[in-house]
């Protein structure tokens, strides 16, 4: 992928405003990157899904002059504050920020809070992580102040749109929830452009001691776009993280989440719900560190596969040696619509401490033709009696999302995909 | 309404039904009796329209036309039901939802006006009454949680709301104890009307002492080996099936 180097070498030469210790930090990761490559399915974890379209096309860094004018009609979710990204770039003028929250680009972020930025940006097996390193380009930093209680989501959208040739970002988006703090995030990326494009994100999380997180994180980029990401949560003594993770679009997505449970007392619930049609690729690896006790963790996840999409979960629940009393359940559920339609589900448990509850379930199975039947029986055709099935498989995932605005927005997204989608099994 | 007509069914290459004939007119109450496995389930999932049984011969007519190439919802909607003996959970369907839908595709396609939210409520919290369900039953999916006998009345509490011209009920009593018995039976006769035909398919002669059945049949090896009245049923449970056999 010789457009990576050039586009890497562009942006050290070019972009003066940066620091050299930055410059090193990108070239080394570039490095680490380049010693491995792209993940091949010879590895461990990477196995299910094949990148080798990024490197068809010869992608460049987004840059200013790739900003249209602003679409008129953007995805808008209901009472939020919003932050809005345009191809990568930063609208500060179009975005509402609360009080109580800072914002700053990534120059800003590294001149003020390096401690924050070289912890998110450390060398990484994920090759995909050590280019975001080399290359990014965009992004934030979002603190949440100590205590700050912030009643409305802020609402992160990252849109794509009005493209002319293949553009890439590798945004980094580094989000600190303070001490004591109650925040809803949600970030959002979304497109609609007859160009491909890609983006590659690393999102760095990080809870204080007794923060309280909502994490909304919905994907339905365009099927042009590509979308890589890597997720980290960090969470301190006490601190809850409620997440959610939508994901509808892209052809190729995959996306790595991990959460570590660092101080005891802390708690988790990820939870994510994927739907798929056509040849999408949805892929998900999400790793769950117990590393300290007492602390608890939930992930329930589920697919629906529809024509010849294929579907990925590999959740891995670690429980370190002095990770006691840890509670830790994870479930993966699978709906395939069609028989052509694949989902590679692989729940793995390893416990390295005595006094702990674990429980990991995954099912694969497709809509209850008895339920069929039995709601035909009453009169309902065969079409409302799947659409009402379907939409009841992803009821129980979607009653965790407790923003009511956020669930009504991700609820319609359904609705609308369902009315479109093909069952024949 | 129901006529049967030397009806043949096969259920994976394995004959079931060997040649069942019965009428059932307007305002009767029939039950049909008899062993597990002798094809009293096969014949009311025929009747709903299950398409995993085959019909190999025969006919079903339903107000004098045959009905047998026709899908469960159009029977349905044609104003046929089945008590189902293992009522299905549907998850994540909301049970208030799932028989306002099923009862506005019934009123739309006998054109009319399809209740609202608050009519449906209206309308459901009498037929609650009369099976003595509690209203919070309507909350959860459908049968998701429910007892066998919670299920029970609630296929009937669909039978009362859905108004079915032809009401099939598949081993509605069996599992439930006598309390639970008598609120079905109640159900039933709650029903019963003289434009109404009930077919009720039982093991046991117990319900029929709170329904007054106008006839009763014994179903043996996927016939009809003997018809009567009430005494029937009483002279069964006295002798068994045994007597019947050849």
């Amino acid at each position: 992928m010789h457009f990576l180097e050039k586009e890497l070498n562009q942006l050290i030469q070019f972009w003066d405003e940066e620091p050299d210790a930055l410059h090193t930090l990108r070239s080394s990761a570039f490095k680490q990157y380049k010693e491995v490559g792209l993940p091949n399915r010879k590895w461990e974890g990477w196995q299910f899904t094949d990148f080798s379209a990024l490197e068809k096309t010869s992608y460049r860094l987004a840059s200013p002059g790739d900003i249209p004018p602003v679409p008129e009609t953007l995805p808008t979710i209901a009472n939020c504050n919003r932050i809005l990204i345009i191809n990568g770039h930063f609208q500060e003028n179009l975005s509402v920020l609360p009080d109580k929250v800072t914002v700053q680009t990534l120059q800003q972020a590294y001149a003020t809070n390096p401690e924050i930025f070289n912890k998110a940006v450390v060398n990484n097996s994920n090759p995909f992580h050590n280019l975001n390193t080399a290359l990014m380009n965009s992004g934030l930093a979002i603190i949440v102040g100590n205590n700050a209680v912030i009643d409305d989501p802020i609402h992160i959208l990252y849109y794509t749109t009005g493209l002319t040739e293949p553009i890439m970002n590798h945004p980094l988006f580094l989000i600190v929830a303070g001490a004591d703090s109650e925040t809803t995030i949600i970030e959002h990326y979304a497109g609609a452009t007859n160009v491909q494009y890609w983006q590659n994100v690393v999102t760095n999380i990080k809870l204080s001691n007794n923060a309280v997180l909502n994490h909304t994180r919905i994907q339905e980029e365009d099927h042009n776009g590509s979308h890589i990401a890597d997720t980290v949560y960090s969470l301190g003594k006490d601190a809850q993280l409620n997440a959610f993770h939508f994901a509808s679009g892209s052809s190729l997505y995959r996306q790595n989440i991990q959460v570590n449970l660092a101080s005891s007392g802390a708690s988790s619930m990820v939870n994510g719900l994927c739907i798929a049609k056509d040849h999408q690729h949805l892929d998900q690896h999400i790793i769950i560190n117990h590393l300290k006790e007492n602390c608890n963790s939930n992930q329930l996840f589920k697919y629906i596969l529809s024509d010849t999409s294929a579907g990925v979960f590999n959740g891995r629940v670690i429980v370190s040696e002095g990770a006691q009393k840890t509670d830790a359940q994870q479930t993966t559920r699978n709906l395939l619509l069609t028989d052509k339609a694949m989902a590679h589900s692989n729940p793995q448990l390893e416990i390295y401490a005595d006094d702990v509850k674990c429980s990991h379930g995954s099912t694969t199975g497709q809509l209850d033709e008895n339920a069929i039947f039995y709601m035909r029986s009453r009169g309902i055709d065969v079409r409302t009696a799947q659409l009402l099935l379907i939409s009841g498989f992803a009821k129980e995932v979607m009653e965790t999302i407790t923003n009511t605005n956020i669930d009504t927005y991700i609820d319609e997204k359904l609705t609308t995909w369902l009315e479109h989608i093909g069952v024949t099994l | 309404m129901l006529e049967i007509k030397d009806l043949h069914v096969k259920v994976e290459d394995k004959d079931i039904l060997k040649g069942i004939n019965l009428t059932v007119h307007p305002g009767e109450l029939h039950a049909i009796m008899g062993r597990n496995g002798s094809g009293k389930s096969t014949l009311a999932n025929v009747i709903a329209g299950q398409e995993s049984y085959e019909i190999t011969s025969g006919d079903i007519l339903y107000n004098g036309t045959s009905i047998i190439s026709e899908s469960p919802e159009e029977r349905a909607l044609a104003g046929i039901f089945m008590s189902f003996q293992y009522p299905v959970i549907i998850p994540g369907v909301n049970n208030t939802y799932f028989l306002k839908a099923a009862l506005n595709a019934i009123r739309k396609h006998q054109g009319k006006t399809e209740l609202d939210a608050v009519e449906f409520l209206k309308l459901i919290r009498k037929k609650l009454a009369v099976v003595e369900m509690d209203e919070k039953y309507l909350h959860r999916a459908v049968n998701d949680g429910f007892s066998g006998g919670e299920k029970k009345k609630n296929e009937i509490l669909q039978m009362l709301t859905l108004e079915p011209a032809l009401a099939i009920l598949d081993e509605t009593d069996s599992g439930l104890d006598i309390d639970a018995l008598k609120i079905v039976a109640a159900g039933v006769n709650n029903y019963r009307r003289d434009d109404r035909a009930i077919v009720i398919i039982t093991h046991y002669q117990r319900i029929l002492k709170y329904l007054e059945a106008d006839y009763v049949h014994v179903l043996i090896n996927g016939k009809i080996a003997k018809s009567g009245g009430e005494n029937l049923a009483e002279q069964l449970e006295e002798k068994g099936y045994s007597w019947l056999d050849n």
